[in-house]
């Protein structure tokens, strides 16, 4: 009897995953074709290509050796992240609710702080050609600074990174945190029973406002673009992901559409009370969180510039003033 | 066709490098890319500043004795399978620069592009036209597909 | 704030960046001086693109050298033509066709807007707005396709020959009437754009106050054309210059000297060319194109300036039986090298393309032999 339940549990937690995953593929392909190209009044790649067909193209493509200090680590990092992504989607299933130390707001927190920390890593190690190793006569007699220390683009965006951990994620964390408020309890599983019963947080006074928060600190951690300060066209190009090649790269694309599917899954677990099934029809929601937050991301994203330290602060501070109304008026 | 090929189709990274031309052909390049008229990315032609993520390198200008060292470099950082697109009539044959101290050997040009690493397309024209650029980058498909 | 002041002691980190990257089209090197991502000296190295273009020029027959001055630069070829002509022009003494001169003077006009589009477009581009930058691209493209109908080109026209200008850049009706209709439509479409780029707040806080080019140092520099104009000083050599003695056009300035007053100038100055080019097609006169009644004489040193989209543009020829005996280039561009290694100072590093892109740098224009002799 243990046996099978237990054999169905993971059989559920794979297949939600691997539909989850298949979706996934396509949402940076919408955001490309449907909001991006739509904006700017033209035409747009086909909707597979962004999501699907680059990272198998990449697949494809034959490994080079990485520039890097350490390039066992410099290439294990993307696949630390898309495992950590992984990991926030299953503890996001409703058959994962039964081991109570995977299934609580602690727990997402820690995963979401690994991959912010990968980022740091991956800056710091990486050290392409489009910078200092751009072979050009700069030391010469005459020049300023001779002795001054040289460093790579990608330094400043590991810099940059470290300093997104220490503010730029407070008004996600903060807005995870304010589903707790109402349920008085951090397990997944009271949060989504409570919902269940007292319908979804989100239509509550402080549910709204943290879900604003929300969105705010999902932009944040997916790098789009007012917030893509780590890595600005304008000065470190690609910042951490400069030197990936072939099937590490491949792996970057993936991560990047299966976290926005996984970021929408979290908040309709957290503010709707709804987690992702495929034996329910709770998933369908899912999905539709999921592209209303791709939507809007890219409507965001294609109206703005990218914003410095000068604008990232106060923006942030603002969200975080906004989280913390949050919680207190759940307290209250 | 297969899977390799399928995909290849679908999604081509280019990356441009600028090694000294008069910037007509830059802005056209430009212009093709990131102007709603022409709009590469509805062939589905992205662009890239990454060498490790480009497919194509769109090579323009004689290329000069300072710019020969970066774009070898850059060439060598592109993973396999790799085209280049020499574009525009400094990169085919040097162009008005190429002879510019007559017999004696010039030490400004290095180019034409095709003495430094393997072109595989080339596009004439001065400057060459959007619709050009377009046409050269598709053209290189059938042999992108081929590629191992 | 006066002055600009770079810092001479030792410094924290350095970041190069060039000769191949996004925010810049054009290969050059910049060294940026940082400490905790605030710019504190910048060095800008030129000459990547040095291919020696006057060289080539000395000892070609005069006609051949002027066609060859377009390939100075693709984004202003014309003002390399149309001043390289008008030194020769001067030097042997040619009275130009009045209709020539209107024509050349459309030319200009249509070059300045495709110029000044081109610098809006690629000023939103290095703010990462890639939907206002297509927007530009968009309407720039209206004007290449005029540039493509007069000159048979998209880039490069060679519409100036010594004596007029090319028969093939002849006004028919039926062209004045598409100029006509194309102006509207950019005018049109350049006010939307303005009055949206205006409004809109999170662009506004990134491009206001950043960049500033004080006005006593932009003197001090001899910083040339929009960038100076954009620090408040109204000098715009197309007031002493006799093409545009029928024309009436406003001399746009800007307050401020940041990349806000560049980009607005830019804007502003484009709808005077749209004044000056409906001016020049509405009252154009009849007549015809080139002048073939000169004598090729040997001269001294021509010197001639202009003002391109850029600034100040200076040729000057020497010439010895039909030939090129001397021939010196300075583009604007050369003089505002200053200016950019200064705005940066003191902005965070993300904005620092940006305040190099604010002064509209064309480097591969500049990039020729220069001497300087101090005395």
């Amino acid at each position: 009897m243990f046996e099978s339940t237990a054999i169905n549990s993971v059989l559920a937690v794979v297949l939600t995953v691997i539909v989850c995953f298949i979706i996934s593929t396509l949402l940076p392909g919408i955001e490309r074709k449907y909001i991006h190209a739509r904006i700017q009044q033209r035409i747009g790649p086909i909707v597979i290509a962004p999501g699907i067909m680059a990272p198998l193209k990449f697949m494809f493509k034959e490994n080079v050796e990485i520039s890097s200090p350490v390039p066992k680590l410099y290439k294990i990092l993307p696949i630390i992240c898309f495992i950590v992504v992984l990991c926030v989607l299953i503890t996001l299933t409703p058959q994962a609710y039964k081991i109570p130390a995977l299934s609580s707001l602690v727990a997402i927190v820690g995963f979401l702080k690994v991959e912010e920390i990968c980022y740091v890593l991956m800056g710091s190690l990486s050290k392409s050609v489009m910078s200092l190793r751009m072979p050009f006569p700069d030391l010469v007699k005459g020049g300023a600074h001779l002795n001054a220390q040289r460093s790579f683009v990608e330094d400043i965006s590991a810099k940059r990174s470290l300093r997104m951990i220490t503010y730029g994620s407070f008004p996600l964390y903060l807005a995870l945190f304010a589903p707790v408020t109402a349920a008085r309890s951090i397990f997944l599983q009271d949060i989504v029973a409570y919902q269940q019963a007292n319908g979804p947080f989100l239509f509550t006074v402080s549910g709204a406002i943290a879900a604003i928060v929300f969105f705010i600190g999902y932009m944040i951690i997916l790098n789009e673009y007012p917030f893509s300060i780590i890595k600005a066209k304008s000065d470190v190009i690609e910042g951490p992901y400069m030197e990936y090649a072939a099937k590490y790269r491949s792996i970057v694309y993936l991560t990047r559409g299966f976290f926005m599917f996984v970021l929408g899954c979290v908040f309709s677990v957290l503010f709707i009370g709804i987690p992702p099934s495929i034996f329910s029809w709770g998933i369908l929601v899912n999905i539709a969180v999921a592209l209303i937050f791709v939507f809007m991301m890219g409507i965001l994203s294609a109206f703005s510039p990218v914003f410095t330290n000068r604008q990232l602060l106060p923006t942030i501070l603002g969200a975080t003033l906004l989280g913390v109304l949050s919680i207190v008026l759940g307290l209250l | 066709m297969g899977i390799k090929s399928f995909s290849r189709a679908r999604a081509i990274h280019v990356m441009l490098v600028y090694t000294g031309g008069c910037n007509g052909c830059d802005i056209e390049i430009v212009n093709s890319i990131l102007s709603p008229r022409f709009d590469a990315e509805q062939y589905n032609v992205f662009l890239t500043w990454n060498p490790r993520e480009a497919d194509v390198l769109v090579v323009t200008g004689p290329v000069t004795h300072l710019n020969r060292k970066p774009l070898e470099k850059i060439y060598e950082a592109i993973p396999n399978p790799k085209l280049v697109v020499a574009a525009g009539s400094c990169a085919l044959m040097g162009g008005v620069y190429k002879n510019c101290y007559g017999d004696i050997p010039s030490e400004e040009i290095e180019g034409p592009v095709e003495n430094i690493i393997p072109v595989a397309a080339k596009i004439p024209g001065c400057a060459v036209r959007p619709q050009d650029v377009l046409a050269g980058v598709v053209s290189l498909l059938p042999t992108l597909l081929d590629a191992d | 704030m006066d002055e600009k002041v770079p810092r001479s002691n030792i410094i924290e980190t350095e970041i190069p960046m060039g000769t191949v990257h996004p925010a810049a089209l054009e290969p050059y090197r910049v060294r940026f001086f940082v400490e905790d991502e605030i710019v504190q000296e910048a060095e800008i190295t030129i000459g990547v693109n040095h291919r020696g273009i006057e060289r080539i020029m000395e000892g070609l027959p005069v006609q051949k050298a002027n066609a060859l001055t377009e390939k100075i630069c693709g984004i202003c070829s014309n003002s390399h033509i149309w001043n390289s002509c008008r030194t020769a022009e001067m030097g042997l003494g040619i009275e130009i066709p009045e209709r020539a001169e209107y024509i050349r003077v459309i030319m200009g006009e249509l070059e300045r807007l495709h110029s000044h589009f081109l610098y809006l477009a690629h000023g939103c581009e290095v703010l990462s707005h890639e939907t206002f930058s297509m927007r530009v691209f968009y309407l720039r493209e209206i004007v290449m396709e005029l540039l493509a109908m007069i000159g048979g080109n998209r880039v490069q026209y060679g519409c100036s020959v010594l004596g007029g200008v090319r028969p093939r850049c002849e006004l028919d009706e039926a062209k004045i009437l598409r100029i006509k209709e194309d102006m509207d439509k950019v005018e049109e479409g350049l006010t939307d754009f303005a009055n949206r780029f205006t409004a809109d707040p999170i662009v506004m806080s990134r491009i206001a106050g950043i960049g500033v080019l004080p006005q006593k140092q932009a003197i001090e520099l001899a910083v040339t054309g929009p960038t100076l104009r954009a620090t408040g000083v109204a000098r715009d050599l197309r007031t002493t210059m006799f093409e545009y003695d029928n024309f009436d056009f406003n001399v746009v300035t800007q307050p401020d000297g940041d990349v806000k007053s560049n980009l607005l100038m830019r804007a502003l100055e484009s709808f005077e060319s749209i004044k000056i080019i409906r001016q020049a097609i509405a009252d154009i006169p009849e007549g015809k194109l080139v002048n073939h009644d000169w004598e090729m004489v040997d001269t001294d040193i021509t010197e001639s300036y202009i003002e391109v989209p850029r600034g100040t543009l200076y040729h000057s020829y020497a010439l010895e039986s039909g030939r090129v005996r001397h021939c010196i280039i300075r583009t604007p561009s050369m003089a505002n090298i200053g200016a950019m290694q200064y705005a940066c100072i003191g902005d965070q590093i993300t904005d620092a393309q940006l305040c190099i892109v604010q002064c509209d740098p064309c480097f591969t224009c500049t990039d020729r032999a220069i001497e300087i002799i101090r005395r």
